[in-house]
């Protein structure tokens, strides 16, 4: 799953559940669905940072003493 | 009259005033019926002809060349941002050569040169030029070529003004620069270059870039290639908390919806039940725990029990 479909997926959850036509037992499981949906996204944003952090580092390392 | 070729192509048309020389005449009958004569004319001494007379004879070139569409901004070519090898047809006295050289070195230094020294004044001068660019331009990686020349007289600048340099320089598969004689100076060769540069450094300045402008315009995009990224990973961070804030309110509201459902339903219950109706005044009679509807259900003297809106009490049948 990509960071887009998996946010795509979450976003859906949460206007059905905002739209409120659920039953009571979908909506939960909509949402821990939906829970579960957030944390991989923020996974993916959190390794995305930590490669950027890095790639600077190294982009920086890489600069000629000038 | 037979003038010698390879001395009559090193002029312009119109640039002799007066040809000192020998002329030879001799003739022969070999079958009474003609005469074959023949005349030539070895010239030794030849003098140019005077500022107006060149002037002309220029004008005349250079309206014949413009109207070929040679010298036209449409044929112009930009010049490569980053050449690999710059060719430099100049003549071997040293400043315009230095120049443009120093230029190139100090701007860029990993460029690479290709010399090709030349005369660039003189009766042979046009000749040995096209010569020089012809073969300049078909060296390896030649990407751009400079022409060019310190500053002289009218007529030491002649010879870049010889109509097969100006088709030379046309010709070069790749684009010439031309830094020839001063700013006022404008041989037909500049015409025809594709861009025409005011002194020798200046020329060195056109074909290669500032290494370091170079380096810091690279270092400007890196950063803004960092900050670009940083900002969208951003926007993907903020989107995404507020999707998720939005995620933890649903469930809680979907519940409060439907606990608001629940208390309308539970109000039209109500509404329902007898209760409101004692509320309104009515009451009900049970007779050993069975409600009463009729008159014949009771008989005087039966003890009977009241419900209303608050409470219940016994009473006697009369």
């Amino acid at each position: 799953m990509t960071y887009e479909e998996a946010e795509k997926e979450l976003t859906q959850i949460v206007e059905r559940l905002e739209r409120g036509e659920t039953s009571l037992d979908e909506a939960l499981k909509l949402w821990e669905r939906g829970e579960e949906l957030y944390r991989f996204c923020v996974g993916q944003l959190d390794a995305a940072e930590g490669k950027m952090e890095e790639l600077a580092k190294r982009v920086d390392a890489a600069r000629p003493a000038r | 009259m037979r003038v010698d070729e390879s001395f009559a192509e090193e002029v312009l048309v119109g640039a002799l005033d007066g040809v000192h020389g020998n002329l030879e005449f001799s003739g022969e009958l070999p079958d009474r019926s003609q005469w074959v004569v023949r005349l030539q004319f070895s010239a030794d001494d030849a003098r140019l002809a005077g500022r107006g007379a060149l002037l002309e004879a220029l004008f005349r070139l250079k309206e014949k060349l413009a109207a070929e569409g040679l010298f036209a901004e449409s044929r112009k070519r930009a010049l490569p941002r980053l050449p690999r090898r710059v060719g430099l047809v100049t003549g071997n006295d040293a400043a315009a050569k230095r120049d443009v050289l120093t230029t190139i070195q100090a701007r860029f230094p990993p460029a690479r040169v290709l010399v090709a020294e030349t005369y660039v004044q003189g009766p042979r001068a046009a000749a040995e030029m096209v010569a020089a660019l012809e073969a300049v331009c078909v060296a390896p990686e030649i990407d751009v070529i400079v022409l060019a020349r310190g500053g002289g007289s009218f007529e030491d600048l002649l010879p870049f003004s010889d109509e097969r340099l100006v088709r030379a320089v046309v010709a070069c598969p790749v684009p010439v620069v031309t830094a020839v004689g001063h700013e006022q100076d404008t041989p037909l060769c500049d015409l025809a270059a594709d861009r025409r540069a005011s002194t020798p450094t200046a020329a060195g300045k056109l074909v290669v870039p500032d290494l370091e402008e170079l380096l810091a315009g690279l270092a400007r995009a890196r950063d803004g290639l960092a900050r670009g990224t940083r900002r969208s990973l951003e926007r993907h961070q903020t989107r995404l908390a507020h999707t998720h804030e939005r995620l933890r309110r649903a469930p809680t509201l979907l519940v409060e919806r439907r606990r608001a459902a629940l208390t309308q339903t539970g109000g039209r219950l109500r509404t329902l039940s007898p209760r409101a109706t004692l509320e309104r005044g009515y009451a009900i009679v049970r007779r050993e725990d069975r409600l009463v509807r009729s008159t014949t259900e009771v008989t005087t003297g039966d003890t009977i029990g009241v419900e209303v809106a608050d409470g219940s009490f016994g009473a006697r049948v009369e």
